[in-house]
């Protein structure tokens, strides 16, 4: 399905551009490497690859193969990467031997190598699998059946203000997650849209690569992307900039202004998760900060927690329904649903997950990791405008060995901005530690 | 440095704390890719040209400090270049 259509409309810009013959022929190729290393139906390949056009390539011949695909940011350390392999008993895995391109680069011109890793058949039957911050150690696994990704390419086709056929969506977030990957790539496949990432992540190349072509261009992305923007001047009028629309956490209302007042394009807004991918949308910034429920999902409030329609529990080896039961997925968002409108409004979240530039960190995994550090007693980890760890070490220990040991085992966008290492941790009477923002920030400075 | 004072740390605090809503003396010393990608896009608008920052030199900073070495560098030797 993504891969039919004339030979030669291009999919990609990198900024050379990739027809669909290109990508077919590159594609079959994929499969043939895959299936030497080791590769079957039923089987998985794990996906370690930065964005690239090796990545987009790998992951169509490891669908084509019949195969899952298993997802892995190529910022998780090693560390996490075993465990997560360990789990996931992928075929192969696939991961750049050479990675060229520039500093701050989106997109990488990476070449791949595929190594084997077991003779296993996949953990379940979807067809793609990823992984999110998880509250209890170890990442959560998410997966999506073929179906439930088709819905969603759907969904997106039905609403209103996306990037339709002939045009161009300059592409921001990673493909390796559920925006870019299906708000992005898959739909772009489908619906005939150009994809093209801008030469490297700066306000001025996201104007540039909207300058590229005539063609009228929907710039996708997170918060951060917004400022970005709004801080670049413009040096002339800019006609093919229709929209810039963007996922993950509420936009601050002055970032939006000086945004619409810079450009005086529609500021659009997006809902979404990994296990279910887009939910609801405000492609025109008419609701802000509200959002109204994409085509075919239902949206409920259930004790001020916001539920979303999903037929099927999204996690591997997990069962818990605090998260998902009888069809429902538990978002853990905190939120309203108006009963005239049927518009939801989001308001914050009801556990310990926070987004950093777009990507979900659990709170939990990060203090849970810092807590079983050589060298520390306890740790409280809070989120203080930033990821903020309070340590208590049990001997001597300084923030240099600790940012070292976290490096070897946490991703950086998960990592702690600010460490204070503190003789002790201020405590309840009972002996719990406290997690007051304002009583740890009182210790902090005592 | 086309009319530009020299980039001091405090330029680059002021710029984090835009970034993070945050007064500036409490913008954390330690930056991620996000901070990185901001101050990088800042200072070229500040000094109107393109760093000529190498792969390395980016993943070497971890501190403002670091990014404040690593700036000076490249200015440097875009202004002689």
């Amino acid at each position: 399905m993504l891969l039919a259509g004339r030979p030669t409309d291009i999919c990609l810009r990198l900024p050379e551009p990739v027809d669909r013959a290109a990508l077919r022929r590159l594609v079959t190729a994929a499969q043939t490497r895959l299936a030497t290393a080791g590769l079957r139906p039923g089987g998985a390949a794990a996906l370690r690859m930065p964005p690239s056009l090796a990545y987009v390539v790998n992951l169509l011949a490891t669908w084509r193969t019949g195969a899952q695909a298993i997802l892995l940011d190529h910022r998780l350390t090693d560390h996490e990467v075993s465990r997560a392999l360990h789990r996931l008993t992928p075929q192969v895995v696939v991961a750049p031997v050479r990675t060229g391109g520039g500093a701050l680069r989106i997109f990488l011109d990476v070449t791949e190598g595929v190594t084997p890793y077991t003779d296993r058949p996949a953990v379940s039957g979807h067809a793609v699998i990823q992984l999110s911050s998880g509250s209890t150690g170890p990442s959560k696994v998410i997966g999506r059946t073929a179906a439930d990704l088709v819905a969603e390419v759907h969904r997106y086709t039905r609403i209103d203000g996306v990037a339709l056929p002939g045009e161009r969506i300059v592409l921001l977030p990673s493909m390796v997650h559920v925006l870019g990957l299906v708000g992005g790539l898959l739909y772009g496949l489908h619906a005939g849209v150009e994809l093209v990432p801008p030469e490297r992540l700066s306000g001025d190349a996201v104007l540039a690569a909207i300058a590229a072509a005539d063609s009228p261009a929907t710039v996708l992305g997170v918060p951060f992307h917004i400022g970005l923007l709004a801080f670049t001047r413009l040096d002339g009028p800019l006609p093919q900039f229709k929209r810039m629309t963007t996922g993950g956490e509420l936009v601050p209302v002055a970032v939006a202004r000086a945004f619409t007042d810079r450009f005086g394009v529609p500021l659009g807004n997006m809902y979404g998760m990994t296990e279910v991918g887009v939910i609801g949308t405000d492609l025109y910034g008419r609701h802000r900060p509200s959002i109204a429920p994409a085509p075919g999902i239902e949206v409920r409030e259930v004790d001020g927690e916001l539920q979303v329609s999903c037929p099927a529990s999204p996690y591997v080896g997990l069962s818990d329904p605090t998260r998902w039961a009888d069809g429902w997925l538990h978002t853990r968002d905190a939120g309203t649903v108006d009963p005239d409108t049927g518009l939801v409004t989001v308001r914050g979240r009801l556990d310990s997950q926070v987004s950093v530039g777009g990507l979900k960190v659990d709170l939990t995994e990060v203090e849970t990791t810092v807590a079983e550090l050589p060298g520390v007693a306890a740790a409280v980890v809070v989120w203080d405008t930033g990821i903020t760890a309070y340590v208590q070490p049990d001997g001597p220990l300084s923030a240099e060995v600790l940012d070292k040991l976290l490096a070897e085992r946490l991703a950086g966008y998960k990592r702690p901005r600010t460490l204070h290492l503190l003789d002790q941790l201020p405590r309840t009477t009972t002996g719990k530690l406290v997690r007051s923002v304002e009583a740890l920030r009182t210790a902090a400075v005592r | 440095m086309a009319g530009q004072p020299d980039l001091g740390r405090a330029d680059l605090v002021t710029m984090l704390a835009e970034l993070t809503g945050k007064p500036a003396t409490e913008v954390p010393d330690r930056i991620g890719s996000m901070e990185l990608a901001w101050l990088v896009h800042l200072v070229e608008q500040r000094h109107e040209r393109r760093l000529d920052l190498s792969d390395d030199q980016l993943a070497g900073i971890r501190t403002v400090d670091d990014a404040l070495a690593v700036f000076r560098t490249a200015l440097t030797v875009t202004a002689d270049g």
